[in-house]
């Protein structure tokens, strides 16, 4: 019968023909012994594919992956988490600052001084600046010249709505006094304040800018003293930096590298078309000037301390991505030349840096192949090829690892134990940058007193929850620096675990216990609800210890699981909450202004907790606009330790990751004569183990090193 | 017969405008942003979030963002809003990929389900037939995941290949012959996972069509005039008993764009099924609606095709 012959024949030569294609398979040990060159391969994965390979534009972490080995900065970190040249050899930061001549204001003994007079005040104190107190001595020895610059007439045009909504074209014509020019040394964000001992202590103040405005048409006359504000204000600083590049660096195109490209890629930021994330990093520049082919003079419109760490950002190549390159790209793709932005640009998929790797093929959702570079200026890596992969699935890279198809595997919480003294793999752990905490909203009572919250702290056993939820994978931390970075104070010490301590301050703070054993004030009991958001599960199960060890005290507790995007735009954004589990992910520069700043509490604000203390938000923009790290560090403990002691949030810990690498993996290095040397890969201080990435090679076979010490 | 094809198409299309209505809206009442707005990342201002917003049309009122955005897909225009690409060109890529696993996952499962079904039908009762059951519902009862996680681990701890992905990642120096047979094998786990499930429940449905026909008149004619058993099964009952199937396959047609999410993340597998998932997480709306329009296309076609498959195969219905 052919019917049944063929029912029963096909699907036997479909499986045969589909399970013999396993023999033509190598096995991995197959694989590296057959291709030797998979030991000059580094293969890595990723749980998740890049965006957009430009670094101006992504903001995801595979991306920024990606692009730190195709691109380069002017700077990076070293392993003490300082500065160190990249692109620049070296740079300066001093300061110009400016203030108008006060016509108005009484100097002391002269009375009224005009300009010349002024600087001539300031000059004779200079001269003699020993003889007068710590603060002011500094500042004046810092000043290195004055100038008095002439007055003048500018105009500046703007548009206003007016108020039924039609614009109009405004005309600010500003008589500007005579002013005064200060270039300091190092920058001095005290500047002004000190100068006050020699031209009296309302200088600056008197000092009102409307009088110098005349307004066109005059609808607008009301908005003068915003315009004074904004076109002569009584004093500015601006921040300088000068970096001094690197000659001879190239793209991975053959074309050099040199300060148009700097100017070019912050100009590329600043382009509204471009849409670039990074736009608030570089809002405080004023000018980017090419003053020769290697030196780049960058202003500051005001005092902005995070800004030396931005131009850590990778170098655009203007010649690709300039008008005429993107006009020519447009015309070959059919788009409009004149809109056509980097967005648009092919360049976002062929990108071409002057990293240490040099880009070759992407398939999305598959892998990203570099190839090393080898004139970069560093020496080229000692890897020949870079292989990203993207593997969706935590347990399918841990099968790839194990199989050696990935060199490296980020090991989970659970498996740390088992994996990380495993005498196959060597292993790296270090702290995460960033933390988990429980946020009070401190509008609504009873979070408006630090006793309630306190007592919530100490009710809570953090060790216990980094013991079981975290298989003991995280550590305790007591405020919002980053434990590994200098700025973090590790005086403070953390509240203690200890809920009678924890009854008896709520009952100071007037919450006692009624006779069901809930807490209760004026006959209101103290209940509220704690909210995280769905789908991390170690939230989820903070969420459970927290309601318990709560509810043990007396606090009537519920709590609420919300998606992701309710949880944000209904909850958080619009403070509608009391309570909430979230964490936060820190960069390296210790600026806490939008999370912790009081101007920062409104709806749709980071400070959602509505934390507001004078003190901190001085020292919040204090740190902003400090310069010297010293100065920095010790106002980051200062403000630690403020933040700690009012607890708007209880910090509960910072994770632990754990990194397995293939033990066959080593550091080479040659010494003079060419000859290799190996090393172990060490983790610098900060925990980060592919530091000296560019130094890493495979070996066929494991390594044996001597004993140490 | 043309009076049909003209009335079904002026339905289809009436169809498709409430089905781009409703995929437009049911994406903007879910909450949540495109994900280059990230509303916790304190590195964007208000200034680049209404930025973002404005270029992506976002701050218009639905209506027009309705047309602009068919507009723009209609004129191949789309493009994602993840990575600028043409959202088209991305289908493309992705759905070559899944076609593949597609293709050889659909010739499992009907090829072994017709024998397995057939079997089950004559030996009705019998160890086989329970057996089968028993399977089937198994089959059906286990999750993909599961199921897929056993086997990759199994796969890889037995054999020692590699199973992820499309291919032996760094294979590339080997010839054309393994280079093929790799892909092959790299295909063999994913379809026959993504086949479990079709041939168990493909299966139950031949055993029961075919159990319907056996009981049948002219069944019992054809075996009362002494047709060798064999005949009777295959050429009288099997024939009649495939009719349903035939209008089957215009249904796999929308198969071909869903993909399967849960096969294609665990295997690393560039389809396009991962892609929608991704997009809808990340809130690409224009990637995300031009598959669900696509997806609507194709199920109309599918109904379409199956509906003249019908007139087709059997005689009796006229149009």
């Amino acid at each position: 019968m052919t019917v049944r012959r063929v029912l029963i024949g096909l699907p036997v030569i479909v499986l045969i023909f589909l399970l013999q294609s396993y023999f033509w398979v190598p096995t991995y040990e197959e694989q590296t012994r057959g291709n030797p060159k998979r030991l000059q391969e580094y293969v890595t994965a990723s749980i998740g594919d890049a965006q957009l390979l430009n670094p101006i534009l992504s903001s995801d972490s595979a991306s920024s992956d990606i692009n730190g080995l195709v691109f380069e900065g002017l700077l990076d970190y070293d392993e003490n988490l300082n500065f160190r040249g990249r692109l620049s050899t070296h740079w300066e930061i001093f300061e110009e600052a400016y203030f108008y001549v006060n016509d108005l204001a009484t100097v002391p003994v002269l009375g009224a001084a005009d300009g010349e007079q002024v600087a001539r005040m300031i000059k004779e104190a200079k001269r003699k600046f020993d003889q007068t107190t710590e603060p002011l001595s500094k500042t004046l020895a810092n000043i290195e010249t004055i100038e008095v610059l002439p007055a003048q007439q500018r105009k500046e045009r703007l548009e206003e709505k007016t108020a039924d909504g039609k614009t109009v074209n405004v005309v600010v014509h500003i008589e500007e006094p005579p002013r005064i020019k200060l270039t300091l040394r190092a920058v001095d964000q005290e500047l002004f304040i000190n100068l006050k001992a020699i031209l009296g202590p309302t200088y600056f103040s008197s000092f009102h800018g409307d009088r110098f405005i005349r307004v066109e048409p005059g609808d607008f006359k009301y908005k003068k003293p915003k315009y004074a504000e904004a076109y002569l204000p009584e004093v500015e600083h601006n921040p300088i930096i000068v970096f001094h590049l690197r000659p001879g660096v190239k793209f991975h195109d053959g074309h050099q590298v040199d300060a148009e490209d700097v100017k070019f890629t912050f100009e590329a930021i600043m382009n509204p078309a471009n849409v670039s994330p990074r736009l608030a990093d570089y809002e405080p520049v004023k000018t980017v000037d090419v003053q020769d082919p290697f030196t780049v003079q960058i202003v500051y419109k005001r005092l902005y301390s995070p800004a030396l760490g931005t131009w850590a950002m990778g170098i655009l190549p203007e010649h690709l991505l300039n008008r005429k390159a993107l006009g020519d790209e447009a015309r070959r793709q059919g788009l409009d030349p004149d809109t056509m932005s980097i967005r648009q640009s092919s360049f976002n998929r062929h990108p071409v840096g002057c990293g240490p790797f040099r880009f070759r093929e992407w398939k999305s959702d598959q892998y990203v192949l570099l190839d090393r570079s080898d004139d970069y200026w560093e020496g080229p890596p000692n890897y020949l090829k870079y292989a990203y992969r993207i593997v969706p699935d935590m347990l399918t890279q841990e099968m790839e690892f194990y199989a050696g198809t990935v060199d490296s595997y980020g090991v989970q919480p659970h498996q740390v134990h088992r994996l990380k003294d495993d005498p196959r793999y060597q292993s790296f752990s270090g702290l995460s940058f960033g933390y988990t905490y429980i946020g009070y909203n401190l509008r609504r009572p009873p979070f408006d007193d630090v006793r309630v919250r306190r007592a919530l702290g100490m009710a809570i056993d953090v060790d216990g929850i980094i013991r079981y939820v975290l298989y003991g994978q995280g550590e305790e931390i007591t405020g919002p620096f980053p434990k590994q970075t200098d700025f973090y104070n590790h005086e403070v010490k953390p509240l203690p675990y200890d809920p009678e301590a924890a009854v008896r301050l709520l009952a100071e703070a007037g919450w006692k216990r009624n006779k069901k054993g809930w807490l209760e004030k004026d006959g209101k009991r103290l209940e509220f609800t704690l909210i995280t958001n769905q789908g991390n599960n170690i939230r989820k199960a903070i969420l459970s210890i927290v309601q318990d060890s709560w509810r043990k005290i007396g606090v009537d507790v519920r709590t609420d699981l919300l998606e992701w995007a309710v949880f944000i735009q209904e909850r958080v954004n619009k403070l509608d909450f009391d309570a909430l589990i979230l964490g936060w992910s820190m960069g390296i520069e210790p600026d806490l202004y939008q999370i912790w700043h009081s101007s920062q509490s409104g709806p749709y604000r980071l400070n959602f907790v509505g934390f507001n203390n004078s003190e901190a938000d001085e020292l919040i923009i204090k740190i902003r606009q400090e310069y010297n790290r010293e100065q920095q560090i010790a106002d980051c403990h200062r403000l630690h330790e403020i933040i700690a002691e009012a607890q708007p949030y209880t910090f509960l810990f910072v994770r632990k990751w754990t990194a397995l690498l293939d033990k066959r993996i080593v550091i080479m290095e040659r010494d003079p004569e060419g000859k290799a040397r190996y090393r172990k890969i060490t983790p610098t201080k900060t925990g980060s183990y592919t530091f000296f990435f560019n130094k890493w090679i495979k070996l066929p076979d494991e390594p044996v090193f001597e004993a140490e010490g | 017969m043309l009076a049909f094809v003209a009335r079904s198409f002026v339905q289809k299309l009436i169809t498709l405008f409430f089905v781009s209505v409703i995929s437009f809206a049911v994406i903007h009442l879910a909450p949540g942003e495109p994900s280059q707005v990230d509303p916790l990342n304190p590195k964007f201002t208000k200034e680049v979030v209404e930025r973002f917003r404005q270029q992506f049309h976002l701050d218009k009122p639905l209506h027009q963002q309705y047309l602009l955005f068919y507009r723009d897909l209609l004129s191949g225009k789309s493009v994602s809003w993840k990575d600028g690409r043409p959202v088209l060109g991305k289908i493309f890529e992705r759905f070559m990929n899944s076609l593949p696993l597609f293709l050889v996952g659909t010739l499992i499962t009907w090829t072994l389900s017709f024998p397995v079904g057939i079997q089950a039908a004559i030996r009705r009762g019998g160890v086989y037939d329970r057996t089968t059951t028993f399977m089937a519902y198994l089959l059906i009862s286990i999750p993909g995941f599961f199921f897929a996680y056993v086997l990759i681990i199994f796969v890889v701890n037995t054999f020692h290949v590699p199973v992820i992905g499309m291919r032996t990642f760094g294979l590339s120096g080997a010839g054309f012959a393994v280079r093929a047979m790799d892909r092959v094998w790299h295909l063999v786990i994913p379809s026959i996972l993504g086949a479990t499930a079709g041939i168990a429940v493909l299966s139950r449905y031949v055993r029961n069509q075919m159990l319907e026909v056996e009981g049948q008149d002219y069944v019992r004619t054809a075996r009362a005039k002494g047709l060798p058993e064999d005949q009777v099964h295959y050429k009288h009952a099997l024939r009649n008993a495939l009719l349903p199937f035939v209008t089957m396959f215009g249904l796999i047609l929308p198969g071909l764009i869903g993909g399967s999410v849960i096969i294609e993340s665990i295997f690393s597998w560039p389809g396009i099924g991962r892609m929608a998932y991704e997009a809808i997480l990340a809130r690409d709306y224009p990637l995300i609606i031009t598959v669900n329009f696509i997806s609507a296309i194709l199920v109309l076609i599918g109904t379409f095709l199956s509906d003249l498959l019908y007139m087709v195969v059997d005689p009796r219905i006229k149009l």
